[in-house]
C-alpha cells in the first residue's frame, strides 16, 4: 500500500505556510502574547478567507468537507509557525464532532466556523483546564460519557497560569443541560474517544511542526555563531545534539501521518496508531526543544529571542491531550488487549 | 475581455543557492520554487480586473514539469486557464527566445491586455516584457505602479528614476509590466486549489508554436558565461556618537548613496 500526500494536499500546506510566514511571524507572535486572547489580530479572518476554518465543515454547511488526512499537514504547518489561534480545536476536533452528531448544534455552529465567525475550545474530562476558554465562542465539554456543545455565554471562566503566553488556560464552570447535550451513553463514550484521538493527533501534528522549526532555527544559529574560529555547528558536541533530535523527529513524522489515516477511516488500530504518534511526536519535539536550548546557549531562554515561544508551545502540547507516558500505556494496552 | 499573464517560476527566496558544476547556473535539484514575485503582482492586477467584470484570465509559463505547480497555484488564485510551454528545446533560451515563445501564445490567444512582472527575481533582465510587446506589435509600458482601466485604454502610472512618476495612456490591446507593491496579492484559497484541478491546463511544445530551431540554447544570442556569488565586503563603517549623531550620520550616508 502506498501512503503519500496528493499534489493538492501539498499545495494546501504550501499555501497555508505562505500565509503564516507573512502574518504569523515571530514579531506578530510576540505581540499576540500581549493581547487579551493571545491571538494574532486579524489572522483568524485571513484563515477563514483562505478556507482553512471551513476545511472539515461539510459542504452543505458552507465548508469543503475534507478529512483528517487533508488536515494533518496544515496542523503541522500551524505548529511550525507556533500559530496561537485555536485552529486544531476548532477545525480538527470540534468540527468533525459536530458534523458527525449533526442536528441543531451542527446547523448553528458549522456555518459560523466555516465563515470564521466562531472559534472552539475543547475541555476533555481528564484535562484540568481548557485552553482559550474565555475567548472561544463555543466550548465542547465532556462530563462522564456525555459530550456537550456549550456557548461561551453559558460558562464561567477563571484564568490559570500557563507557561505559553499565547495559549491561555482557564478553569471552566458550567452546568450540563439537555440544550447543550451532543451525545451520551455508549454513543457519547465512543464519540468522546474519537474526540480524544483527534485532539491527540492534532497536538502530535503541531509538535512535529514545532520540532521542525526548532531544528531549523538551531541549525541556522549553529552555522552563524562563530566560536574558536569556526561555526559552532562544526563541533561534534553541537551538531550531534541537532542530528539526534532531527532523526527522532523524522521517525515520529510518518507515525503522525499514518495516525491521520487511521482517524479518518476510524480503523481498528486507531487507539494504537494515535497513541504511538502522540508519544513519539511529544518525545521528538522535546528532543528538538532540548537541542535548541543546549545549542543556542543562554540566548535561547531570553524573552527577546523567538525560540522561547516555540519551546513553550512544545512544553504545553507535549502534556496536552495525554502525555507521552499516558499514550505509551495506552499503546501497550492496545497491543496486549488487541 | 481577455487578459494574459506571463508567469515565471523561480527559486524560492529562502532556497539555498549553490552554483552548478558548469558554473553557469545554480543547482536546481532539491530546492523549492515559487512564482516570481513581480509576476504575482501582475496576476493580482489581472484578477482584480476579473473581479470587476466579465473577464478571462489566461496564465502562461515556460519551464519543466515543476512549473505546473506555479500554474496550478495561479489557477487556485482565480485564473481561468493555463498554458504551459514545456519542451527541452526551450531550455537555455535567452530573453529573446522566451519572448518569442510567449509571443506565439499571445498571437493565438489575442488578449486585450498582457500583464507581466517588471523583471524576474533570478535573471533581473527586465527584457522579456518589451521584447514580447514588440514581437506581438502591442503598445507597452513598464514599471507600472497604478493601472486604471478604461473602456478602450489603460491609464498607467509608471515609476521613473528618482521616485517620480510618469502617467501614460495605452490603447487596448497593450502590454504592461508591473512593479512590486502595485497591489496586495491575494492568497490562493483551498476551494480555489480544489477547483483548479478542473480548469484547463494546455501543454505546448516548441514545435506546436512553430518555433523549432529559433529558441533554446542553440539560438540564444546571450549566453551566461559564468555566475558567482558576490564578493564579501571587507569594510564596514561603524557610526559612533550619541543616538542623535548616529541617526544624523546614517541619514547623510543614505542620501549620499542615493537611496532616498
Amino acid at each position: 500500500m502506498r501512503f503519500g500526500f496528493s499534489e493538492d494536499q501539498k499545495l494546501f500546506q504550501a499555501t497555508l505556510a505562505e500565509l503564516l510566514t507573512d502574518e504569523c511571524h515571530h514579531e506578530a507572535l510576540a505581540a499576540a502574547w500581549e493581547t487579551d486572547a493571545g491571538w494574532v489580530p486579524g489572522l483568524w479572518e485571513k484563515l477563514a478567507a483562505m478556507g482553512v476554518t471551513g476545511m472539515s465543515v461539510p459542504e452543505e454547511h458552507g465548508g469543503i468537507g475534507l478529512d483528517d488526512t487533508d488536515l494533518v499537514l496544515l496542523l503541522e504547518e500551524a505548529g511550525r509557525a507556533a500559530c496561537p489561534e485555536p485552529l486544531a480545536e476548532t477545525v480538527a476536533i470540534a468540527t468533525p464532532l459536530l458534523a458527525e452528531v449533526g442536528g441543531a448544534h451542527a446547523d448553528t455552529w458549522l456555518p459560523k466556523i466555516a465563515g470564521g465567525e466562531a472559534r472552539a475550545a475543547i475541555g476533555l474530562e481528564r484535562e484540568r483546564f481548557v485552553a482559550d476558554a474565555a475567548a472561544a465562542d463555543l466550548l465542547i465539554l465532556q462530563r462522564g460519557d456525555a459530550l456537550h456543545a456549550v456557548p461561551a455565554s453559558s460558562v464561567k471562566t477563571a484564568a490559570r497560569d500557563s507557561v505559553d503566553g499565547a495559549r491561555r488556560l482557564y478553569a471552566v464552570e458550567w452546568t450540563p443541560s439537555a440544550d447543550t447535550l451532543l451525545a451520551d451513553g455508549d454513543t457519547g463514550h465512543a464519540l468522546g474517544n474519537r474526540v480524544a484521538n483527534r485532539a491527540a493527533l492534532a497536538a502530535a501534528a503541531q509538535l512535529v511542526g514545532l520540532g521542525s522549526e526548532l531544528i531549523r532555527l538551531t541549525v541556522e544559529y549553529a552555522k552563524g555563531r562563530v566560536q574558536f574560529g569556526q561555526p559552532i555547528g562544526a563541533f561534534q558536541a553541537v551538531k550531534h545534539h541537532i542530528a539526534n533530535a532531527y532523526t527522532q523527529l523524522e521517525l515520529a513524522r510518518p507515525t503522525v501521518y499514518w495516525a491521520s489515516n487511521s482517524v479518518a477511516k476510524n480503523t481498528d488500530s486507531i487507539d494504537l496508531d494515535v497513541s504511538t504518534a502522540k508519544a513519539l511526536a511529544s518525545d521528538a519535539a522535546h528532543a528538538c526543544f532540548r537541542a535548541a536550548l543546549q545549542c543556542h546557549g543562554a540566548i535561547a531562554y531570553t524573552y527577546e529571542y523567538q525560540a522561547h515561544m516555540w519551546m513553550k508551545r512544545v512544553l504545553v502540547l507535549r502534556e496536552a491531550y495525554g502525555s507521552s507516558a499516558w499514550h505509551r500505556r495506552r499503546a501497550a494496552r492496545s497491543l496486549i488487549d488487541g | 475581455m481577455k487578459i494574459m499573464v506571463c508567469l515565471k517560476q523561480v527559486p524560492h527566496q529562502d532556497a539555498r543557492l549553490d552554483i552548478d558544476s558548469a558554473g553557469t547556473w545554480i543547482q536546481e535539484s532539491n530546492i523549492k520554487f515559487e512564482i516570481n514575485t513581480y509576476d504575482t503582482y501582475a496576476l493580482e492586477e489581472a484578477l482584480r480586473a476579473k473581479d470587476e467584470g466579465e473577464c478571462e484570465v489566461v496564465v502562461v509559463s515556460i519551464g519543466p514539469d515543476r512549473t505546473t505547480q506555479a500554474l496550478r497555484t495561479a489557477l487556485g488564485m482565480g485564473a481561468d486557464r493555463a498554458v504551459h510551454i514545456k519542451d527541452e528545446e526551450a531550455d537555455g533560451s535567452d530573453a529573446l527566445g522566451l519572448a518569442k515563445l510567449l509571443a506565439a501564445v499571445a498571437k493565438e490567444e489575442s488578449p486585450d491586455t498582457i500583464f507581466t512582472g517588471f523583471m524576474s527575481d533570478d535573471d533581473n533582465f527586465a527584457a522579456v516584457p518589451p521584447m514580447l510587446a514588440e514581437l506581438v506589435g502591442l503598445p507597452h509600458t513598464t514599471a507600472a505602479v497604478k493601472v486604471v482601466r478604461g473602456d478602450s485604454s489603460l491609464t498607467v502610472d509608471r515609476e521613473t528614476e528618482g521616485g517620480s512618476y510618469e502617467v501614460v495612456e495605452l490603447p487596448l490591446p497593450c502590454l504592461v509590466s508591473v512593479q512590486t507593491g502595485i497591489n496586495q496579492v491575494r492568497y490562493a484559497s483551498l476551494k480555489g486549489i480544489m477547483a483548479a484541478k478542473k480548469k484547463p491546463l494546455d501543454v505546448k511544445s516548441v514545435a506546436d508554436l512553430g518555433l523549432s530551431g529559433s529558441v533554446g540554447a542553440g539560438a540564444a544570442k546571450v549566453k551566461i558565461e559564468k555566475i558567482a556569488p558576490p564578493p564579501k565586503g571587507d569594510t564596514a563603517e561603524l557610526l559612533e556618537g550619541s543616538t542623535d549623531e548616529v541617526v544624523a550620520g546614517l541619514v547623510t550616508k543614505i542620501k549620499e548613496l542615493g537611496l532616498l
